[in-house]
């Protein structure tokens, strides 16, 4: 009798334990899998953030055409700028983007960049042909004007969403116990977007007065 | 162009994203720069009001005295995001930005309304619309000339408007209103002529017979909606906006 009390007593806290042991598995597990979900999650938000930027890329690369047509109609344009543009448009062409960019961080930043490029040859062409009055008092192109205006506006927005996005979901991967569960899956963190390329930088000077 | 600089120097500071201060909303009028009376502003409001009961569509305005250093596609983006603009699922909502000190003025239009309200549409509003108007002083007048001018591209209804006299006279002054801006818009169309194509082709000819038809059909259902209106309806019954905030940039930014 006094033999079974300890044995009894001891069977108790090994089922206390194995329940402690259960509830924290589970937990543990639980945790893990909502924290797994909550990073994948993230991450199809910087992928679909990032289509939304090609999105506005191939809006833009739909307008050029439109916007060389009508400039070359006008008298002497300097052929050059328009050159610069047609090639940088059909170098982006050229470009193959992998079907998931996300995986290869090279070609998408090298993507990025041919984009770039282009749009600062787009700004180029714009500027020179403010100096062309009959061009510019034609409302086809003062149309085409707001168009160009207005991709570059979504351009601009979209890859500020992307930059929080990647922000976001490297954050949510540095912090505890994402940390732990990222390792544990391999979920690697994403290339932050440049800043802005040089191109963009060199904006010779900014007048918001308008028109 | 100096506008196409500004964005991609805006592009540039969007790289560190400031933190844009977002004013407090006051309704569908947020008229921080004072540029409308109070009996404008109710005016302003009742008319968002009835859209918003016509069709659903959430047109709203804010006007600031300054942009103290933001640009204007910046603060119109953070404001109709945080207003939460547009209804959640469709993402109607389209915001009139007009900053006085910088005389600087954006259509900032929601996802759900970009093919409606497109950027070529809100450029042509704003150039041939309202900075007319503002450019000789009139800012009541172009900012409501603005509004029924996107109201009447995405061809939206007219909910009850107040039956009282006075806006019985606002009815009257909108529809010469709205007349004016598409006889407006009607000969920069035929002022684009020949060669265009696409796009343009389209804006050029059609759009305006479009805004036209839908002018008709909203005229309609506000004669139609006034004959049961008496009573009831309070001015301008904000009741908040659907939360949607679904922008993508879309939209037109001008000068005047």
């Amino acid at each position: 009798m006094t033999r079974s009390t300890p044995s009894r007593s001891s069977g108790r806290t090994g089922l206390v334990v194995l329940g402690v042991f259960l509830l924290l598995v589970l937990g543990g597990g639980g945790c893990v899998v909502s924290r797994y979900n909550g990073i994948v999650a993230g991450e199809e938000k910087v992928d679909s953030a990032f289509s939304e930027i090609d999105n506005q890329y191939k809006r833009r690369n739909d307008l050029i055409p439109q916007l060389v047509a009508t400039i070359q109609g006008s008298a002497d344009f300097e052929e050059g700028v328009l050159t610069q543009v047609t090639e940088a448009r059909a170098s982006v062409g050229r470009f193959q983007l992998p079907a998931d960019p996300g995986s290869d961080p090279a070609a998408q930043a090298e993507y990025l960049k041919m984009q770039q490029g282009l749009g600062s040859a787009l700004s180029r062409l714009m500027v020179v042909a403010e100096a062309y009055p009959d061009l510019k008092t034609t409302s086809g192109f003062r149309d085409l004007q707001v168009q160009v205006e207005g991709t570059e506006n979504r351009i601009a927005v979209a890859r500020r969403d992307y930059i929080d996005r990647i922000q976001e979901y490297n954050t949510s991967l540095r912090k505890f116990p994402g940390n732990i569960v990222g390792s544990l899956f391999g979920l690697e963190k994403r290339v932050q977007l440049e800043a802005a390329a040089p191109s963009e930088r060199e904006v010779p000077s900014i007048d918001f007065g308008g028109e | 162009m100096s506008t196409l600089l500004g964005l991609l120097a805006a592009a540039v500071l969007f790289a560190a994203p400031p933190e844009v201060q977002v004013p407090a909303n006051d309704g569908w009028v947020t008229d921080l720069a004072g540029l409308l009376s109070a009996q404008q502003e109710e005016q302003l409001e009742l008319l968002m009001e009835s859209y918003k009961q016509g069709s659903g569509h959430e047109i709203a305005l804010l006007t600031v005295p300054s942009l103290e250093g933001e640009t204007i596609e910046g603060l119109a983006l953070a404001v109709a995001r945080s207003w939460g603009l547009g209804d959640e699922e469709t993402h109607n909502g389209a915001l009139l930005v007009v900053a006085q000190a910088e005389r600087r003025l954006r259509i900032e239009v929601g996802r759900g309304l970009e093919g409606a309200l497109p950027d070529v549409v809100c450029g042509r509003i704003i150039s041939h619309v309202i900075t007319p108007a503002f450019k000789g002083g009139d800012y009541a007048g172009g900012i409501e000339q603005g509004i029924v001018a996107m109201h009447s591209a995405i061809g939206g209804d007219y909910g009850p408007l107040e039956r009282t006299s006075r806006s019985r006279r606002t009815g009257g002054g909108l529809s010469g209103l709205i007349m004016i801006a598409i006889f407006a818009l009607m000969m920069l169309g035929r002022r684009g002529g020949g060669g265009g194509r696409g796009v343009r082709g389209r804006s050029d000819s059609i759009w305006p017979w479009l805004v036209m038809g839908s002018m008709m059909s909203g005229r309609r259902g506000h004669s139609w909606s006034g004959g049961g209106g008496f009573g009831g309806s309070r001015g301008g019954g904000f009741s908040g906006f659907g939360g949607g905030g679904g922008f993508s940039g879309g939209g037109a930014s001008g000068g005047w």
